[in-house]
Formats: C-alpha cells, sequence, structure tokens
C-alpha cells in the first residue's frame, strides 16, 4: 500500500475500492437513503448526517454537478424533491464517479417510471434499496448499467408468476420510448 | 372509480410517508408476522424495508433486538418470491454487523448460491461471503470458484466482488483462485473483467515480476471496459514509476495510446498519468491538450477534472500549463465554486498577472 500515504499530485490508486459512500437526501436535506464504504472515514450515523447537511447546505441551490467537501469528492445531481449523491478520495478519477452517479440517478429513475420524486420513491423503497445493492459492494462498482441493474431489483413476483419478466419489460419498454 | 383512487391517494399523502415516524419497537414486533404460513410476500418485504430503512437511519439495534429480528428473517426463506429473499439477503447483510449467531443461515445461503435461480444465486453469494469466516470459507470454496466462472455475469461478479473483499482476512486461500480469475478476466462481459482484473492485481500486489507479466500481455490486447483499462493505467503508471529505464517505454506508449479511447474516463485516466509521470513539457503535450479540451466542456466534472489536473501539473512544471492560460482565465468565473477557485489559484500559481488582473 505505497500509494496511499502519497499526497497531492500523485498517480491514482491501483484499487477497485472507488466508492466511499451514496447516498439520497430530501428537500429538507434528510436522509433518505445513504451507504458509506470505508470505516475509516464517518465512521458513525451522527458524522455521517453532520456531513450530509454540510454537503446539502452547500449543494442545494446551485446545481453544479461536482464539489471538494472534506477531503471527499462528491458529484451529484438533484430533480424535484430528491438529492443524488455519490462521494470518492479527492484522489479519484472524478469521471468514473460520475458514471456511478448516472447509473444510480438513471435506474431510481427506471423504477420510479420516470417519477423522481421522494412520495414515489417512498412508496418503492425496497427496489430502490435493492438497487443501491446491486449497483456497489463495499465500495466496489458491481454494476454501472442502469438496465441491469434495474432487471435485477425490480422484479415483483406476486403481480407476475415467475420467470416471466413481464414487469422488468414494461419498465424497459418505457425506458427506450 | 378514478377519482375516489384519488381521494385515497391524497389521503395517504396527507399521513405521509409509510416510513414516517417509524417506531422501532412496533416493527419489531411486525417481524412477528414472519412466522405466519403461508408467508405473505408483500406484507413481508414492506416489513423487512422499514427494518432495513430504520437501521440505514443511524437507528441502534441491541444485540438482543438485532439477533430476534435476524432469526425471525430466516422464517421467510420457505417463501419462494424472488423479491422477498433478495429482501431477506440485504436484512441479513445488515444485521448480521450485530446480531449474534448469524452463520445458522449459512447453510440456506449455499443452497441458494449453487440453485437454479440466476437472481438468488449472486445476491446469495455476496449474503453468504459476508457473514463467512475464514474457517468456514474452505467449506464453500469448491462452490467458490465455480461461480468465478459461471457464464451469467451477475454470479460471476458477485464471487470476484466477494473473493476480493475475503482476500483481506484469508489472502491465501483466494491467491488459489487465480487461475479461474484468470479465465473470467477474458469474459466479454465489462464488469465480470474488470473485477477479475482487480483480483488478480490485488493477488500480485507484492509481486513485480507477476505484475509486470500481466501488464505487458494485457497493454498488447487492450481489454474492452473502460473501468479495467482504467485500472490497467494506474497498474502500468505505477509500474514506470518505479523503473525509469528503458524498460517502461511499452507501457507508456499503452498510456499514451488510451487518450485516443472514446471513453472521457479512459482518456482522462491516461492524462492525468502521463502528467504524474513524464518530464520533458514535449512529452506532456498530448495529454495537457486533452485535459485543455477538458477544461472548455460543458459538463462541470470534465471541467474541474481538466483543472485539477493542470493545477497539480503547474507545481511541477508551470511552463507546460503557459498553452492553457486563456482556458483557465475563462473558468474564473465559472458557475462551479470548486473549478472557479482551481482555475484562481492555478493562475496566481503560474505568475501570470496579467490575466488574474483580467
Amino acid at each position: 500500500m505505497v500509494y496511499t500515504g502519497t499526497m497531492e499530485g500523485s498517480l491514482f490508486e491501483p484499487t477497485l475500492y472507488i466508492v466511499k459512500g451514496m447516498c439520497i437526501l430530501d428537500s429538507d436535506g434528510n436522509r433518505i437513503l445513504a451507504k458509506y464504504y470505508d470505516k475509516n472515514i464517518m465512521p458513525s450515523a451522527k458524522e455521517q448526517k453532520a456531513f450530509e447537511k454540510n454537503l446539502f447546505n452547500k449543494t442545494h441551490r446551485a446545481n453544479a454537478e461536482i464539489i471538494m467537501l472534506d477531503g471527499l469528492t462528491c458529484v451529484y445531481k438533484s430533480n424535484v424533491d430528491l438529492f443524488f449523491y455519490v462521494m470518492g478520495s479527492s484522489h479519484e478519477n472524478e469521471l468514473i464517479l460520475q458514471s456511478v452517479l448516472n447509473a444510480l440517478y438513471e435506474s431510481v429513475s427506471i423504477l420510479l417510471r420516470r417519477n423522481v420524486e421522494k412520495r414515489v420513491l417512498m412508496e418503492n423503497l425496497d427496489s430502490v434499496m435493492l438497487a443501491f445493492d446491486e449497483i456497489c459492494d463495499g465500495g466496489v462498482i458491481l454494476d454501472s448499467d442502469p438496465t441491469s441493474i434495474v432487471g435485477r431489483a425490480a422484479l415483483r413476483t406476486d403481480d407476475v408468476p415467475l420467470g416471466e419478466q413481464t414487469v422488468v419489460q414494461e419498465i424497459l419498454d418505457a425506458l427506450s420510448k | 372509480m378514478s377519482s375516489f383512487k384519488r381521494d385515497k391517494k391524497e389521503e395517504e399523502d396527507s399521513g405521509g410517508s409509510p416510513y414516517a415516524n417509524l417506531d422501532k419497537t412496533i416493527v419489531l414486533q411486525e417481524a412477528r408476522y414472519f412466522n405466519e404460513t403461508p408467508v405473505n410476500p408483500r406484507k413481508c418485504s414492506h416489513i423487512l424495508s422499514k427494518i432495513l430503512f430504520l437501521l440505514n437511519q443511524g437507528e441502534k439495534f441491541t444485540t438482543q433486538e438485532a439477533t430476534d429480528a435476524f432469526f425471525a428473517t430466516t422464517k421467510l426463506f420457505q417463501s419462494k418470491d424472488v423479491m422477498l429473499r433478495r429482501m431477506v439477503y440485504l436484512c441479513i447483510k445488515e444485521l448480521s454487523q450485530i446480531a449474534q449467531d448469524v452463520i445458522i443461515v449459512t447453510s440456506s445461503l449455499t443452497k441458494d448460491m449453487t440453485g437454479k435461480e440466476d437472481l438468488y444465486r449472486a445476491a446469495a453469494i455476496r449474503a453468504l461471503c459476508s457473514i463467512t469466516d475464514s474457517t468456514m470459507l474452505q467449506a464453500i470454496e469448491r462452490y467458490m470458484k465455480q461461480a468465478i466462472v459461471d457464464k451469467n455475469p451477475a454470479v460471476s461478479s458477485a464471487a470476484l466482488v466477494s473473493a476480493l473483499h475475503l482476500s483481506s482476512t484469508a489472502p491465501d486461500l483466494v491467491r488459489r483462485w487465480a487461475n479461474e480469475a484468470q479465465e473470467a478476466l477474458n469474459s466479454d462481459n465489462a464488469m465480470v473483467s474488470y473485477h477479475a482484473l482487480g483480483i488478480l492485481a490485488s493477488t500480485r500486489k507484492n509481486d513485480k515480476l507477476s505484475t509486470v507479466k500481466l501488464v505487458t500481455r494485457l497493454a498488447k490486447s487492450p481489454l474492452k471496459s473502460p473501468y479495467a483499462l482504467c485500472l490497467l493505467i494506474r497498474l502500468a503508471a505505477q509500474l514506470v514509476e518505479n523503473d525509469d529505464s528503458d524498460a517502461a517505454q511499452p507501457y507508456i506508449e499503452f498510456i499514451e495510446c488510451c487518450l485516443r479511447h472514446k471513453s472521457e474516463m479512459v482518456i482522462y485516466e491516461a492524462a492525468h498519468a502521463i502528467v504524474n509521470l513524464r518530464k520533458s513539457a514535449r512529452d506532456l503535450a498530448p495529454a495537457v491538450s486533452v485535459l485543455q479540451l477538458f477544461c472548455g466542456s460543458s459538463k462541470a466534472t470534465l471541467r474541474l477534472a481538466g483543472a485539477r489536473t493542470l493545477a497539480r501539473l503547474t507545481a511541477k512544471q508551470p511552463t507546460a500549463v503557459a498553452a492553457c492560460t486563456v482556458d483557465l482565465e475563462n473558468l474564473i468565473s465559472d458557475p462551479n465554486r470548486s473549478v472557479a477557485t482551481l482555475a484562481v489559484t492555478t493562475l496566481l500559481a503560474t505568475g501570470a498577472e496579467s490575466s488574474v488582473d483580467r
């Protein structure tokens, strides 16, 4: 681990552990869902929520896509009353973080059938939790393709007989429109 | 009829979301429904998501509470509902951090991991590896090896990423899976080859010779996945940094070649590496002109990436950044404050007073 200690101006570290955290906040900056993957940063809920408040205060007015905060690079995107964030180390390729944010936002958007707002998200919270789990595993990017993420997170089998993925198909159709 | 529905909807709205003001004690009592047969998947899934929501909000569960909830959850394995099963896995992962005797689900998860339903398999592997310790790992080793080379990409990726997590506690065991990882590296699926390269790189971390072999071979037949390419660039850059001789020339060539890739992520990764490796302004020129283009992008993330890497270069090679003065000046009034700040500090460091005046 020669590269972790080196300072500003260094090469990116060859690791798969790229995502430090992901969260969705509401229009008051309150947490809807959040996951932090590095036990060395923000180990307790108290610190995490303080960080989220700070992050929200600095980002909710200007939709400026990216911010450097507390040694982290945070990419973000908002819609109606929801704010999506992906965090990584400040020594990380920003465009990789952006690709994770795109995957998160697009997956949720498909799951909510393009109604990206808090009320609809709360009604589908279980699917969104599964999507979180499909995108990132312990800080490693597991998948970044929204259609395959949704395909694995959206199955409702009491509506559909097992094996017939009509719900997913319907969602994918909606996506292609 | 439809207006009736809408009224009902509005009524629900005024009552807030089903997750507003949840009480932990009540939710944990609701977990008793899990004992009912037959299992009602919708209802149970909803209760599980309430438990997960509370945990996610930072609510503290005692060991006893978590253990009780965990054991109640294991009852749900009798339902075959895919969505419910996936929520059960998620709960297992979250509660296993607090609850006791979580290894009780090992056999259920092993069964799902080797079963027919692909959607169970991938998620079951990840849940299983999160509760498994290194002593139990040997019992599932055979299944892990099979899963790594499985033709379903989700299964293969799940096994590879789980193996990577396990390699911090059981490095020797995971090293024995290198042949399977090597096979997965050739997968057509971008994520599978990325995860496989991650495992191979991490098991060779302290073995320079085998890292050289790996990078040399892959640099000749580049990988399709942009993520994997970024990792390969990092590995190559590391080799160059540790070896100044001509032997490093092929790695430099490979990285420079990546400047022409179609993915911005890869282009930036290559430019960043070159900026940190090359010394003469002439060698830096192709990377600098890429970063210059980034500074003019409509996407803030690209502008920031470009400006930040140029800012770093300024400290080392101010002359190389001189060509970008105008581009950086344009960023002084950037709507993104991080970008604007970077541009100002960079221009101050290059010492071009005239540009700051403007």
